[in-house]
């Protein structure tokens, strides 16, 4: 099988020294073992083996911003989430809002930018009806994350007090589609954040 | 690893050095046989990442990718303090929980005022600006990689796959001479078009294409391991999700077949690219999928700026001659 260079017919090769070729190798190396070993060692299910290799090229994944698992809609595309919530205002009215907000959010690459909020924090949380342990050990990973988003809402919109949920979209499927059925969204609840007094914008 | 017939190959791609003459007898014969594999191997590395080539398809990447940057970093703008903030959606403090990794760095974390902030994201801009004509090239892509790098440290709770992208188009358009042609850089300091191949150039649209073949193949495997995409249903997972929807596509419930055949289609296209994006082949039929499936996201689910981020990458694919036959433009 004809298998050349996909860019160009070479005219010229190996213009650099071979030393120049072995230091840039050496590069490469490193460089496509920081774009390959994250993926490897994350999201799970990923080995012990790949978690142990990854450590000294941690430093340039962070450097360079490398660290991606490249797992688009995968293991299954599943449904969309988003964060509903009610704030209270000094002057006693309540001001209500989701993120993201379908109708408001534009252009849409900010409407994404904050849909990812929604969604990376829907990773952490389990559902409501998730066994008592589940839930206790998976707050301390979500919790950190909702505390900064009720302070951005609070300092956006100087409430006082905000109520924050998660709201799982239900996927219909093709037959319910058909009959023209839509199935109840869930909700978990991610709990009530004030700002401290000193702390207010 | 014969990706690329060596200039001096013989008429089977095979190095014509001798080394495979059947003139030796045993342990001799093997060790030039071992040598001579090797050395095939050496030679197929260097082939493949240090012959000089023509810099007009990372051009091309860097006009495309400073135009991305650009539109990313108003984006940014638009809400730069709920981003980059003190009381930014994800708190500078919570940012490792994201993305623990050590050397997580980033402009916007030394920036303690609003101004700053605006600042190091206004910087970005103008360098995605100067990267996109290509006016001091070498310098704005490391402006911009480095305000890229920023932006993704200091918010891992807004980026998605269109950041990673980007990231790795900035990447190769730093390392390589990008503003070797199509620049203001070169109209400016007009160079002969003989001396414009360089070792530079190839080493940064292989870095491109490298890492998209890694992107696949990890994106593919991931794939695997879901029951929607053997069955032939994960799309209508991404056409029944309102939270992406951009196009209503749900008529397509009456047509299950459909829906198997572009999920099958896509996760085989995904899964088979590191492989046949190589041979002359097949590889015109892959990109051509690949603009398919990257603009059908694109359309569908409103990511727009990460589909056309992919079909960029995919550009790195397509031969000098042909962006040149293109473009009416005389070889080098």
């Amino acid at each position: 099988m004809s298998t050349v260079t996909p860019h160009t017919t070479p005219t010229q090769t190996h213009t650099w020294s071979p030393a120049a070729r072995a230091a840039a190798t050496f590069l490469v190396l490193v460089y496509l073992a920081a774009v390959i070993l994250p993926p490897l060692a994350g999201p799970p299910p990923a080995s012990e083996l790949a978690n142990a290799v990854i450590q000294p090229f941690r430093p340039l994944i962070g450097l360079l911003s490398l660290g991606h698992g490249y797992r688009f809609f995968a293991p299954d595309p599943g449904p969309g989430h988003s964060i509903r919530w009610s704030m209270q205002m000094p002057d006693g009215s309540t001001r209500v809002g989701c993120i993201p907000d379908t109708s408001n959010d534009r252009p849409r690459l900010l409407y994404h930018r904050r849909f990812m909020i929604s969604e990376k924090i829907a990773s952490f949380v389990p559902f409501v009806d998730a066994p008592e342990a589940v839930r206790i050990e998976a707050k301390p990973r979500w919790q950190p994350l909702v505390k900064g988003v009720a302070g951005q809402l609070l300092a956006r919109h100087r409430g006082q007090q905000v109520t924050l949920q998660l709201v799982e979209h239900y996927l219909p499927t093709p037959e319910e589609v058909i009959r023209g059925q839509n199935g109840e969204d869930l909700i978990t609840p991610l709990g009530t954040y004030a700002f401290p007094e000193e702390r207010l914008p | 690893m014969n990706i690329h017939s060596s200039p001096s190959a013989g008429s089977h791609g095979v190095p014509d050095r001798g080394l495979f003459s059947r003139t030796g007898q045993g342990g001799a014969h093997e060790g030039r046989i071992r040598e001579g594999w090797i050395r095939e191997w050496v030679d197929g590395w260097n082939t493949f990442w240090f012959t000089p080539t023509d810099p007009l398809p990372l051009a091309l990447v860097r006009i495309a990718v400073g135009a991305l940057l650009t539109w990313s970093s108003i984006v940014w703008l638009l809400d730069a303090d709920a981003f980059f903030g003190d009381h930014a959606w994800l708190l500078a403090s919570d940012a490792w929980r994201m993305n623990d990794q050590p050397w997580q760095w980033s402009g916007y974390f030394a920036c303690s005022s609003g101004a700053a902030i605006r600042l190091v994201a206004i910087v970005t801009l103008i360098a995605a600006v100067l990267l996109t004509i290509g006016l001091a090239t070498p310098l704005a892509a490391v402006v911009a990689l480095m305000g890229f790098v920023s932006a993704a440290n200091r918010a891992p709770l807004n980026v998605f796959g269109f950041d990673d992208v980007l990231g790795m188009l900035l990447i190769a358009v730093a390392v390589g001479p990008a503003g070797a042609v199509l620049s203001v850089d070169r109209l400016v300091f007009p160079r002969p078009p003989s001396a414009l191949r360089s070792v530079r150039a190839t080493l940064a649209i292989r870095l491109i294409q490298v890492h998209l073949c890694v992107i696949y193949f990890f994106s593919g495997c991931g794939k695997l391991l879901g029951a929607s995409w053997w069955e032939g249903t994960a799309l209508w997972g991404s056409i029944a999700n309102s939270c992406y929807r951009t196009l209503d596509l749900t008529w397509l419930a009456n047509h299950p077949f459909v829906v198997n055949a572009l999920t099958l289609s896509t996760l085989l296209w995904e899964v088979s690219y590191p492989a046949v994006v190589w041979p002359r082949l097949t590889r015109r039929i892959v990109l051509g999928m690949a603009v398919a499936v990257h603009m059908g996201i694109g359309l569908t689910m409103g990511m727009m700026e990460f589909g056309l981020a992919m079909i960029v990458a995919n550009m790195a694919f397509v031969p000098a001659e042909t962006w040149r036959r293109l473009c009416r433009m005389p070889p080098p």
